[in-house]
């Protein structure tokens, strides 16, 4: 029996932001719909791995490979990166003043049609798709025609994410605190639209600090980042020693890993 | 020669006369120090022209039903003694109008041939309702000044597309100086939609006056392209109490120029005015956005807000913004600010990270920045969703976008 190749292959990847490395030598796969939690302090360089994975301009490669399904992601320009099939949420997405909602989702998912090789969607399939997804997100219809993120609340523009992962379906997801500003609801919600893109082969990178979201999203690996690198790899359990102790770890499980 | 040639020509005698004494606009103009416009020969035509038939550009088309019961239209011939003192009727005269676009007005009396006057008002009897107009004018002539005087009857609620598009690229040049007088009796409303596309070789200058009375609302949304030339100058006088105006003016400099003016009076208590423009240039464009607005004594309790922003898109344009207030009163609120800067880079990131590539992501964002300025000026006014519909501001950031960088013409 073989094991299937990683979807996503990080090798010793390097980050600074400024003058400052964040990203001391990450490496970590991911297999074609599985999910891993990514957990660690404040500034231990969670985000930083998803913004340079996603090509952010700010964020610079050093040294290290990320290979996305055997392509180098590092060397494709960010729209190339998201057309090959990663999709990365914002913690904060940003407004963008005056583009309605329902035009930038379906410029960006006939995008990546295109890149696929299918064909665009026109405007009246797409918004029947759009308001079933809403609907199904929790989502009011009304902020489809609003300008993307603006005057939303922050439970909004967090469920606009799932809107365009739901619609999109990429490949890889990283969800960067996909939960924050989310009710009860919204929770729910995520967990649901993960469970049925992995059943479709999307993998997922899952960085949450909430035990609860976490036990619902059943991962398949756990791991803790500190100091830009991953300290600790582990399984569900180790999401549930992190809860119960927080991220200090006795010097003797921190030396133990490779 | 007749006794109506006579006057009028007398009167264009006169303003010529008052032009060569008093000289045309120079650099040393506050209002047009960074884009002087080009001498007067170019703004006064030919003497034979002013000998021919006198045509209007002007097509008026009502939008919506009653609409034509509503509106009085009047196409005036400004070389008939009567009908020139009937269009002319209650306009200031251009001496009256002592600002640094004096001579502009006065070129138009020297030229003007034919004009517009519109009444809307609903009869005696009739129930109030929106009145829904579009006016589109052509040039007729080489060098023309067109007139267009519309009087809102008080407490009348009007629509008003009024476009000025060129689109055969070959087509002559011209230079034309037009002036809009505009008055809203009270309690009137007027949203008005401009759109100004000239082609590459026009001489535009564009002069609209609006009074406004007691509780009257003027709202304007000006998209306008750039040209050799090309000035939009409007003059708002609140005069009376809580009458309230507001202006976006979307400026598609592309390479070339233009040169926007806003001049805002509040002469009464409890006005109010919002002046905002967004100025997209690239190449060797060059751009200006001057606002000015002044409280007069007595304004109590007025309101002002100016917001102008300046985004280079490509090559090395020149923007200038031009923020002014002059307070004359204690008790208002005032606000303004000049924003000279590229497209937002969160933005373009987010877009090009759901796939879009660097062009698409900045004809999108561009798109809905100057969609979201026209929207503050007419809120969701009907009249502005149905011509974005169009798509012409698609068209021509698309065709911005493609044009070369070149020098300004």
């Amino acid at each position: 029996m073989t094991t299937p190749s990683p979807l996503l292959q990080v090798r010793d990847l390097h980050v600074a932001v400024g003058e400052r490395t964040v990203l001391r030598g990450v490496s970590c796969d991911v297999q074609p719909g599985s999910l891993a939690v990514l957990m660690g302090a404040n500034g231990s360089g969670k985000s930083t791995l998803g913004m340079a994975l996603a090509g952010h301009p700010r964020y610079r490669v050093t040294g290290g490979q990320a290979l996305l399904a055997g392509q180098d992601l590092l060397a494709l320009p960010a729209h190339e990166r998201a057309r090959a099939g990663l999709f990365v949420s914002f913690q904060a997405p940003p407004d963008v003043p005056g583009v309605k909602n329902n035009l930038f989702i379906r410029t960006a998912l006939n995008a990546v049609h295109e890149a696929r090789g299918q064909p665009p969607l026109d405007a009246f399939d797409f918004l029947a798709s759009a308001r079933q997804a809403a609907g199904t997100l929790g989502l009011p219809e009304t902020l489809l025609a609003r300008p993307v993120n603006e005057g939303f609340s922050g439970g909004e523009r967090k469920r606009n994410e799932l809107l365009q992962l739901a619609l999109l379906q990429p490949r890889l997801a990283l969800l960067d605190e996909i939960d924050s500003g989310l009710d009860v609801d919204g929770v729910r919600a995520v967990v649901g639209l993960v469970q049925r893109l992995r059943a479709q082969g999307t993998a997922f990178i899952v960085v949450s600090h909430y035990l609860t979201l976490i036990e619902q999203l059943q991962p398949d690996a756990v791991l803790r980042l500190d100091q830009g690198r991953v300290a600790e790899t582990g399984g569900l359990e180790l999401a549930r020693t992190i809860a119960r102790t927080g991220f200090a770890r006795p010097a003797a499980v921190a030396e133990a890993q490779p | 020669m007749n006794h109506a040639e006579t006057g009028h020509l007398a009167d264009h005698r006169a303003a010529r006369a008052h032009l060569q004494q008093q000289g045309w606009i120079t650099r040393r103009s506050e209002a047009f120090q960074h884009l002087p416009p080009p001498a007067l020969e170019h703004w006064l035509g030919s003497t034979d022209a002013t000998a021919g038939p006198p045509a209007s550009g002007w097509t008026l088309h009502p939008l919506d039903g009653d609409a034509a019961a509503r509106v009085q239209a009047r196409w005036l011939d400004a070389h008939d003694p009567a009908q020139r003192a009937e269009l002319l009727a209650g306009l200031p005269a251009p001496g009256a109008d002592t600002d640094d676009a004096a001579p502009f007005a006065w070129a138009h009396r020297a030229l003007c041939r034919q004009g517009l006057r519109l009444h809307v008002g609903a009869p005696a009897g009739t129930a109030p309702r929106t009145v829904h107009l579009a006016l589109h004018h052509q040039p007729q002539d080489a060098a023309e000044a067109p007139l267009l005087v519309l009087d809102v009857a008080p407490g009348t609620h009007c629509l008003l597309l009024e476009t000025h598009e060129r689109t055969a690229p070959d087509a002559p040049a011209t230079a034309q100086n037009l002036h809009i007088h505009i008055h809203l009796g009270a309690g009137a409303h007027l949203q008005h939609l401009r759109v100004v596309a000239p082609l590459a070789h026009d001489l535009v200058a564009h002069h609209v006056h609006a009074t406004l009375a007691p509780q009257a609302r003027y709202a304007q949304a000006l998209a306008a392209t750039g040209s050799a030339y090309h000035l939009q100058r409007s003059h708002f006088t609140l005069q009376g109490m809580g009458a309230r105006a507001r202006q976006a003016a979307l400026l598609l400099a592309g390479a070339q120029q233009l040169d926007h003016q806003a001049r805002t009076d509040l002469q009464a208590a409890q006005a109010a005015s919002q002046v905002e423009s967004l100025a997209l240039a690239q190449g060797g464009a060059r751009a200006v956005s001057n606002a000015y607005t002044r409280i007069a004594p007595g304004a109590d309790g007025a309101d002002v807000r100016q917001r102008l922003t300046g985004i280079p898109l490509a090559g090395h344009p020149r923007l200038v913004l031009r923020p002014h207030l002059e307070i004359l009163h204690d008790n208002v609120q005032a606000a303004h600010g000049a924003t000279w800067g590229a497209l937002p880079e969160e933005a373009l990131f987010y877009a090009a990270q759901r796939g879009l590539d660097d062009a698409r992501a900045r004809a999108l964002i561009t798109e809905g920045m100057a969609r979201a300025v026209l929207e503050r000026a007419l809120d969701d006014s009907p009249l502005l969703a149905e011509w974005l519909e169009g798509g012409w501001l698609a068209r021509q950031l698309e065709r911005q976008a493609q044009a070369p960088l070149g020098d300004t013409v």
